[in-house]
């Protein structure tokens, strides 16, 4: 589950996923034969794949028929738990919160050594877009299920795995935002005699702080994602009850926390959403 | 305005912000039992793990994660056929362009929007006691998450659309069929090949920890490896992760670069 | 009197290999305003950002108020810097925070780098830049954001930003080349007569002859990185002006 991608491309504010898209989608198809080979070889690839798991049919049907049965036994909703289950969503609303918190407030610092047009030294620059990319690049369960091999259950690695991954992100982007920024306005200060502090205080800050907090926004909604599932790894929050509810197979509190974690991440998504294009209209 | 009342305006406003976001960072540090001295052994700890434990990687176990490596693209492919298939044909009642009755909209609507905002790991939580453990479940959780997504994207792009193309051959007296094809498809196409190479990417990265959860593939070999206490064998698995997630990246930007 | 400005044999040659200043000389008495002229790509632009190297220069040597410009360390350029207020084509404003902080932004080089930086500025300056902005008519402007003026308001800022370092010299590149006709001719009102009261310095980069033929005290003309004349306005003859421009 790659949220992050997938709210790249649907946001508003991660526009340059969306603009580069738009740009490059002309009125037809450029390269006809090329698309014909490939959407054969596309064609062939998905017969291939399908082959090679080897779906089991008969189960395939009976799965189908069985997930049926679960869904309308799931029905209704048991919400006799529901101070537990509120109390998990809290947690996990509030472990995205820290972990949002931290990871800010480090790519913030990184990410002036990690912007081409102002980092104070190349080999910084690199050092600082490298580890970037390392930390993003390992998803979030897999550094959650590190930290909880190597710190014991709870919710401080789940934190942590889920702060070290956004910080990945987080360096990325607010690093790209100051290479994008007009270079003349820093020009400016520098002539007037400013140092480096306080041409990134005075000029780069002020002219980035909208696309922080955007993307700031942006990234709380990926990270609940995140957080509500980091429970499979004993990390804390409303996946583990829903994990819990599952191996008891109390179908009817699982479909109270899934609606639970449905109207959590709906609501968060469109407050965030609501906030992002407020302070599009203020920048 | 003066300085200072300009001053006390912008201040009061600070503060109220601030303490607002410290009163819920409190909160959450209290309920949740974070502090920094625990966070700061916690990462000693975790150097430790992957210094010591984790490095170096087991290269011996590359031919036993292979087969999971490969499920995972399996998966990932399956998918995202399955979901762009049935996806084009939802996004046809939920675009307001196309679509045969609002009230079809509204619920097309409502459906991708329970699948999608729904996360993938929960899904496979919730069908792997009809389907049991493995692949398949996996392929079906990726199904339903892609169908959220595609469907969402697809109805946009139809919505997108210059409907001037189509007036014009409606004008001309052409039939339903024949605007779909003239004048839908081939603005349709490019959106439609780039938003599921997408979701292969998407999927990709979704299935190698769908594992985790029972969904076969890479995630459920690093699941074992942790719990066999094999972290060598671990990091092989993810350092394969990454490589898979790289190049199918690589693959989809080629495509897209030279289909669109 | 000693010049405030001496420019020696000034060389620029670019990365990609483009020559834009090959050995520029001149001298600047105080209080002349000194106009430069030219075609656009003369190395108009590269020759007053080597004075406050903004640009590295390639070879030469520019001393400005007794000071070897091309030798000074990071510190003492910003020292050098303070001195020469600098006003820009684009205004070059920060366009979220407000007039008053873009001026106060002139007395960064004056500041210890933290405080300057926090923006913890006296009282006295935050007086005397509400006094700049009287004096380029913007006083009821201050808190607003430098992106809601208009772009002659815009570029009244950028003069008083360059007023707030009290500066000797003033380097204005092109300052009126993205105004109308009537917006130009106000600001150019502006600059020459806040450096005469002030006794400032000025060379100013100028695209458009007839300007510099009724501000200047002397002007320089450039092209293809020589100076081809420099002289009182009167000298500007219609066939020397056909020179530098054809």
């Amino acid at each position: 589950m790659n949220a992050d991608a997938v709210r790249e491309k649907l946001s508003g504010v991660a526009s340059a996923g969306i603009a580069v898209k738009k740009a490059a989608a002309p009125e037809r198809l450029k390269n006809g034969r090329f698309l014909a080979g490939a959407m054969v070889a596309g064609v062939l690839l998905f017969i291939f794949s399908l082959q090679q798991l080897h779906f089991d049919y008969a189960r395939l049907g009976s799965g189908t028929l069985e997930l049926l049965t679960m869904a309308v036994k799931m029905w209704p909703p048991n919400a006799a738990d529901w101070r537990l289950v509120l109390l998990a969503a809290a947690e996990t609303l509030q472990i995205t919160w820290l972990a949002i918190l931290l990871s800010v407030a480090m790519a913030f610092g990184l990410s002036f050594f990690g912007a081409a047009n102002i980092s104070p030294h190349r080999g910084i620059f690199w050092l600082v877009r490298g580890f970037a990319a390392l930390m993003r690049a390992i998803p979030v369960l897999v550094w959650a299920i590190i930290f909880v091999a190597a710190m014991g259950l709870g919710p401080l690695p789940g934190i942590l795995a889920l702060a070290i991954h956004s910080l990945g992100m987080m360096v990325k982007v607010f690093a790209d935002s100051i290479e994008e920024m007009d270079q003349r306005l820093l020009e400016a200060l520098r002539a007037s005699g400013a140092s480096w502090l306080q041409v990134v205080v005075r000029g780069v800050v002020p002219s980035v702080a909208t696309y922080f907090l955007s993307w700031t926004l942006l990234r709380f909604d990926i990270d609940l994602r995140y957080a509500t599932i980091l429970g499979v790894v004993g990390a804390g929050g409303i996946g583990w009850q829903l994990i819990r509810a599952m191996r008891m197979y109390e179908l009817n509190e699982a479909l109270f926390i899934t609606i639970v974690i449905f109207a959590m991440l709906y609501a968060v998504e469109m407050l965030s959403n609501y906030l992002k294009k407020k302070i599009i209209k203020t920048a | 305005m003066d300085w200072q009342s300009y001053q006390r305006k912008k201040r009061r406003y600070t503060v109220l912000l601030l303490a607002g976001l410290t009163g819920i960072t409190v909160l959450s540090i209290n309920t949740t039992g974070f502090s920094m001295a625990r966070a700061g052994a916690g990462l000693g700890e975790i150097l430790r793990f992957i210094l010591v434990d984790m490095l170096p990687p087991d290269w011996g176990s590359i031919s036993r994660l292979l087969q999971p490596t490969l499920d995972t693209l399996y998966m990932s492919v399956v998918a995202m056929g399955t979901s762009a298939l049935v996806s084009f044909i939802l996004a046809f009642f939920a675009a307001g362009a196309t679509t045969p009755h609002p009230l079809l909209q509204v619920i097309a609507r409502a459906f991708a929007t329970l699948l999608r905002t729904i996360p993938d790991m929960v899904w496979v939580l919730l069908i792997v006691p009809a389907y049991g453990l493995g692949v398949m479940a996996g392929t079906i959780a990726l199904f339903i998450a892609g169908v959220g997504l595609l469907t969402r994207a697809f109805a946009e792009a139809l919505d997108e659309i210059d409907m001037g193309q189509v007036e014009a051959l409606k004008a001309a007296g052409s039939s339903w069929l024949q605007i779909m094809g003239r004048a839908v498809m081939p603005q349709f196409w490019p959106e439609l090949l780039s938003w599921s190479l997408f979701n292969l990417d998407t999927n990709v990265r979704s299935s190698a920890i769908i594992g985790m959860v029972g969904g076969g593939g890479l995630g459920f070999a690093i699941q074992a490896g942790i719990k066999l206490f094999q972290f060598e064998e671990v990091t092989m698995a993810i350092l394969m992760t990454v490589v898979l997630f790289v190049g199918i990246e690589f693959l989809t930007t080629v495509l897209r670069r030279n289909i669109i | 009197m000693s010049p405030i400005l001496t420019v020696q044999g000034l060389k620029k040659v670019y990365n990609d290999g483009t020559t834009a200043l090959q050995g520029v000389d001149f001298t600047v008495q105080p209080g002349e305003f000194l106009a430069i002229i030219g075609p656009s790509g003369a190395g108009k632009s590269t020759l007053m950002r080597c004075i406050n190297r903004l640009v590295e220069p390639s070879a030469g040597k520019v001393h400005f108020n007794g000071a070897d410009v091309l030798k000074a360390n990071q510190r003492q350029l910003r020292l050098l810097r303070r001195e020469m207020g600098m006003i820009f084509q684009s205004f070059n404003l920060i366009p979220r925070v407000t007039v008053l902080d873009n001026v106060l932004n002139g007395r960064l080089g004056y500041m210890n780098s933290v405080k300057g930086a926090i923006g913890l500025f006296p009282q006295q300056e935050i007086e005397a830049a509400m006094r700049i902005l009287a004096r380029v008519g913007l006083s009821d402007q201050a808190f607003k954001r430098a992106s809601e003026l208009s772009g002659g308001q815009q570029q009244r800022v950028g003069i008083a930003r360059a007023l707030a370092q009290n500066p000797k010299l003033i380097l204005a590149d092109e300052p009126i080349a993205s105004l109308d006709p009537v917006t130009s001719e106000s600001i150019m009102n502006y600059i020459y007569r806040i450096c005469r009261e002030d006794g400032i310095t000025c060379l100013i980069n100028l695209h458009q002859v007839e300007f510099a033929k009724q501000y200047a005290t002397r002007i320089i003309g450039i092209r293809a990185g020589h100076i081809v004349f420099d002289g009182a306005a009167e000298q500007l003859t219609p066939a020397i002006i056909q020179q530098i421009y054809h």
